[in-house]
């Protein structure tokens, strides 16, 4: 990405226009009618932006190209379950793919008996450098500025612990390891940050936009 | 996780966002996300905290994936062989469609019990008409024109429903060619629209029409932008 290193300069590339909402749900909609050219499509226009979502959160190219091909396999089946009435088709899609990812972290660790730091190691990948850490995404992904508001509103610490689940797909446990705090501080802190931002998102009517 | 507590939506909703969020551990992960499948408040719970997160990923960068992920996509799903071969071909010359049309058209001919091909005299009350349907094979519109007439009439039987800012718009899909516009027809009651020609000209090599979801105002285009939501096979009473 030529972009100096800062994700703000990206939003509008992966962007939320309403312009293009309506094109990907129409898309979705011919998708689940069996139509290829509005699939080869869907693809074109969204694929960069969910491997992106892939490759941030489990830190391995092969990995994160196996996750996007299920996807979209997924997609392709079952486009007839996206309900243009309840969610916006980027939501929609970006929720598939982050889904997909944080299932394969925790089966995972349903397979591990111990989490050591160690299994980190096994699923690096390089990543740009200069690449904007978790809170400078958290904060340029809220392009919109009251959600942008409502995360900076958020402590240090439990802004960090958001980011860091978001984007790292980090565990409960996880988080605790990272940022050297007991587990009942970082749970205590995830739960009351995500209360908060319902609150605050709710009281500036942010949701379903 | 005892969902029928009486504190069940704060419990829930607490539940759903860690989902979303992700730190929701394996175990509780797998059971809620099981549970959301035949658990309607579940699923809405989840989606609802799915949005609110969904635009913290747009500080992702994009990251283009290698051409073999598309290769493989196609390949698992026996598609055509490039995206590009299947941009040439638009939805109403797709074979699912097609499938889906036939069927649909059987399951009326059988649900309404008409035996649909009557020889007669010709006279300009003799009719055509076309039931159109959605997948479930429910009659949702019916079009029905008169041989001396170039008005087509469409009756609302179903229910349609039409999102805001959104309109139905009715095609006649040609043999052997793009879709051709008759024209944005209401969602209740009885609309009318032209045909170009009398009926038995401007249907002659029109073996369907259909009704895709279209702006407000109709296709901007001129061919069908949004999804065909209903179509039924033409069927002439003479």
């Amino acid at each position: 990405m030529f972009c100096g290193g800062r994700a703000a300069c990206n939003v509008a590339e992966s962007g939320k226009s309403p312009e293009r909402n309506v094109r990907l749900a129409a898309l979705l909609a011919r998708v689940a009618l069996g139509d290829q050219a509005a699939f080869a499509e869907l693809d074109a226009l969204t694929s960069s932006h969910l491997y992106g979502v892939a490759v941030r959160i489990l830190k391995d190219g092969a990995l994160a190209e196996k996750v996007l091909q299920e996807a979209f396999v997924s997609v392709w089946h079952h486009a007839g379950s996206y309900d243009a009435a309840k969610s916006q088709p980027s939501t929609w899609l970006a929720a598939v793919i982050r889904n997909r990812c944080l299932d394969l972290i925790r089966r995972r660790e349903l397979d591990t008996v111990t989490m050591t730091t160690d299994d980190d190691e096994g699923r690096e990948f390089d990543l740009p450098s200069g690449d904007p850490t978790p809170v400078e995404m958290l904060l340029a992904g809220a392009d919109a500025r009251a959600v942008r508001d409502c995360v900076d509103a958020l402590d240090a610490g439990p802004k960090q612990a958001i980011a860091l689940a978001f984007y790292q797909g980090l565990s409960h446990a996880e988080l605790a390891d990272h940022l050297r705090q007991p587990l009942g501080t970082v749970k205590s802190w995830v739960r009351r940050a995500l209360e908060r931002l319902k609150g605050c998102l709710d009281r500036v009517g942010y949701t379903r936009t | 996780m005892n969902l029928s507590r009486p504190d069940r939506p704060q419990r829930l909703d607490a539940l759903a966002a860690e989902y979303a969020l992700g730190t929701l551990p394996p175990r509780a992960r797998l059971r809620l996300s099981r549970a959301a499948a035949s658990d309607g408040a579940i699923a809405a719970a989840i989606r609802d905290w799915e949005m609110r997160l969904a635009v913290l990923t747009e500080g992702i960068a994009p990251v283009t994936p290698p051409p073999r992920v598309w290769a493989g996509i196609v390949s698992r799903l026996g598609l055509a062989a490039s995206g590009a071969a299947g941009a040439d071909v638009p939805w109403w010359s797709r074979l699912t469609f097609w499938r889906r049309f036939a069927l649909t058209s059987f399951a009326l001919a059988m649900a309404f019990g008409v035996t649909l091909f009557m020889p007669g005299p010709k006279a300009p009350d003799q009719p055509i008409v076309t039931v159109l349907a959605g997948p479930d094979a429910k009659p949702v519109l019916i079009a029905t024109a008169l041989r001396g007439d170039r008005t087509m009439t469409i009756k609302v039987v179903g229910a349609a429903t039409v999102p805001a800012g959104k309109a139905l718009e009715l095609w006649m899909l040609p043999d052997g060619s793009a879709p051709k516009s008759l024209g944005v027809i209401p969602d209740s009651g009885v609309g009318r629209v032209t045909l170009p020609a009398a009926p038995d000209v401007a249907l002659a090599n029109v073996p369907a029409l259909a009704v895709s979801l279209e702006p407000a105002g109709g296709s901007p285009t001129g061919a069908p932008t949004g999804p065909v939501l209903y179509s039924g096979k033409v069927e002439r009473f003479y």
